[in-house]
């Protein structure tokens, strides 16, 4: 079988490849208007057309353009943006913490709320409470989740405006302390947190749930509340502790389920990190820009894929670690 | 509570969304391009729903909306479940070295992260409703060929599938009378689960900007609410917001729950992957 660490080298690889050969499949190129007769833009001059190509490199072979263009990634150049003028990684350093603030938090919270409730709902299955919880879950995880941020901006912060209405922070603010700094940003981040975590909660529910159920009719459970052990201890020790091990494995798809719900709430509540980014990349056309937070992201899941790998090789000493 | 009904709850919602798609230029007032009114009409007689900032009847526009959530929804998912029976059937099916290679394609595709992949192919192919349906299928496919593959690789070890192999029956024969058809219910399930995320992403993709332009669906129609400045200020977000926000919510809402139904009516035990 292969191992994590090639799984990621292997995946980064055909995210690199992607980037590179997607916009080259598709018709044009990008000097395609100073190329094409029949454009306006057209340069009539035959040197100064190699000139250009040569430039930019396009004249020379797909292979050497492609060697290069992963040398360059690899050391961090990830192009140039057309609209902004400025370096993609220096526009991307800008915007990734703010993502990551909003998504590894509400990864953590929906994980914390999800145990709970999962654990106690799974316990208690067939209740009322087990059925609400199962229908809310689905409901929470299936409505789209820019529709809920949207109700949670026009009811939280446009009708009872208890928070802003936009933004990671309040514009042209000046901070007496860090302290009032991350009051600000806390304030800002509540509501699109909120949203993520509807968005993440129901998934991570239904994992530890469904575990659960499946573990109250194992054996050793059954050995367990023989040996006459307290509920609480069962409960605990025996069934939530094996139940955690489909949900840690679990964790790095939901990474990538949670930068998906992140790029539509940030575009929904203006909030500054890579999903706005994008989404302003895409309004300017401004490819690289798209490009480059396509491999940030890619390597961000990746890498979370890793870690949840990792962790649970360290919890389940069944799975191997190599 | 929690029985059947869902199917049947989400049945007839999605009947009632495809009779209005089906019947939209009888049912809508008027033609949802048209410029009808004032712009930003308050609910009238005459625009039971308003009208946006260009003077179209917002009504209309919802009701002609209703068209291309659902032939995204059909189209895109009637892809990606081919793709995915397709590949998924081979390689559980032939097994060996060519299931290798297929899931382990399958699975470099399931890390790549599929929203700004879908966002960087919407951009480069370009804005329209096929290249749309085409993307969600292309990266949607990986999912359902895994499950697929499981599948039709428990059932190829099962003892009436040996038994008609064993008899002589041809792999065309042993697919299309048992494989197949003993996949059914998973089809089903994967199907109407590929729907909703397909109508999801299409109203998403319109939503960011980078759908049909033209096409007037409801990921476009909130787009342009939002765009309009002071929509939040006063109660026009109530017409103008909420009616295509609501629509598909309960569009996806209704496919998800017939995709519950038929997961528990065809294991009964499992209530598990949602």
């Amino acid at each position: 079988m292969r191992t994590p660490a090639i799984a990621f080298a292997l995946t980064l690889w055909a995210v690199l490849t992607l980037n590179f050969f997607l916009p080259r499949l598709l018709p044009g190129d990008p000097l395609h208007a100073l190329f094409d007769r029949d454009t306006a833009n057209y340069v009539a001059d035959d040197a100064l057309r190699a000139r250009l190509a040569a430039y930019y490199g396009l004249d020379r072979p797909l292979g050497a353009q492609y060697v290069e263009y992963l040398l360059e990634t690899v050391r961090g150049n990830l192009g140039w943006s057309i609209w902004l003028n400025r370096p993609v990684s220096q526009l991307i350093l800008e915007h990734l913490p703010w993502t990551l603030l909003l998504t590894l938090s509400a990864l953590a919270l929906a994980s914390l709320i999800g145990i709970g409730l999962g654990a106690e709902a799974g316990w208690r299955r067939g209740s009322r409470l087990d059925r609400v919880l199962v229908t809310l879950s689905i409901i929470a995880t299936n409505a789209p989740v820019y529709v809920v941020g949207m109700f949670l901006l026009i009811l939280f912060a446009a009708r009872l405006d208890w928070f802003p209405l936009s933004g990671g922070r309040t514009p042209f603010a000046r901070y007496d302390s860090p302290f009032a700094a991350a009051q600000d940003i806390a304030w800002h981040w509540i509501l699109p947190a909120t949203t993520l975590v509807l968005h993440l909660v129901g998934a991570k529910f239904l994992i530890v749930r469904n575990t659960m159920v499946s573990i109250l009719g194992e054996d050793f459970m059954l050995m367990a509340r023989a040996k006459g052990l307290r509920e609480i201890r069962l409960k605990r020790a025996h069934a939530l502790r094996n139940a955690l091990l489909p949900f840690v494995a679990q964790l790095g798809a939901q990474m990538g389920m949670a930068i998906t719900g992140t790029i539509f709430i940030e575009t929904t509540f203006d909030y500054p990190g890579m999903g706005r980014l994008i989404f302003d990349a895409v309004a300017a056309r401004d490819y690289p820009v798209i490009q480059g937070v396509f491999v940030v992201v890619a390597l961000v899941v990746l890498t979370a894929n890793l870690v949840a790998d990792w962790i649970n090789a360290r919890l389940d000493p069944r799975v191997e670690v190599k | 509570m929690m029985r059947a009904d869902e199917t049947l709850f989400g049945g007839i919602v999605v009947a009632l969304f495809v009779f209005v798609a089906l019947f939209a230029p009888l049912l809508a007032p008027y033609d949802p391009h048209a410029l009808v009114g004032k712009p930003v009409e308050s609910p009238s007689a005459a625009h039971p729903l308003g009208t946006n900032d260009l003077g179209q009847d917002i009504l209309s526009e919802l009701i002609f909306g209703a068209r291309i959530s659902l032939i995204v929804a059909l189209a895109a998912s009637a892809l990606t479940v081919a793709l995915g029976l397709l590949i998924g059937g081979i390689a559980g099916y032939a097994g060996g070295w060519v299931d290798i290679v297929l899931m382990r394609s399958v699975d470099v595709l399931l890390t790549l992260p599929r929203l700004p992949l879908l966002i960087l192919l919407a951009a480069l192919l370009g804005a329209g409703l096929p290249q749309t349906i085409a993307i969600i299928a292309l990266l949607f496919w990986p999912h359902t060929a895994r499950v697929m593959r499981a599948q039709t690789q428990s059932l190829r070890q099962r003892g009436y599938v040996r038994m008609a192999q064993q008899f002589g029956g041809s792999t065309a024969y042993v697919l299309t009378r048992h494989i197949v058809p003993a996949l059914a219910p998973l089809i089903a399930f994967e199907w109407v689960m590929a729907a909703s995320r397909a109508v999801a992403l299409e109203a998403g993709l319109a939503f960011l900007g980078i759908g049909d332009a033209t096409a007037k669906s409801w990921g476009l129609m909130m787009r342009f609410a939002l765009n309009f400045r002071g929509l939040l200020m006063g109660e026009r977000w109530l017409w103008w917001l909420m009616p295509p926000a609501l629509a598909l919510t309960l569009l996806m809402l209704a496919l998800t729950f017939i995709g519950v139904g038929l997961e528990k009516r065809w294991q009964p035990r499992l209530t598990r992957h949602v």
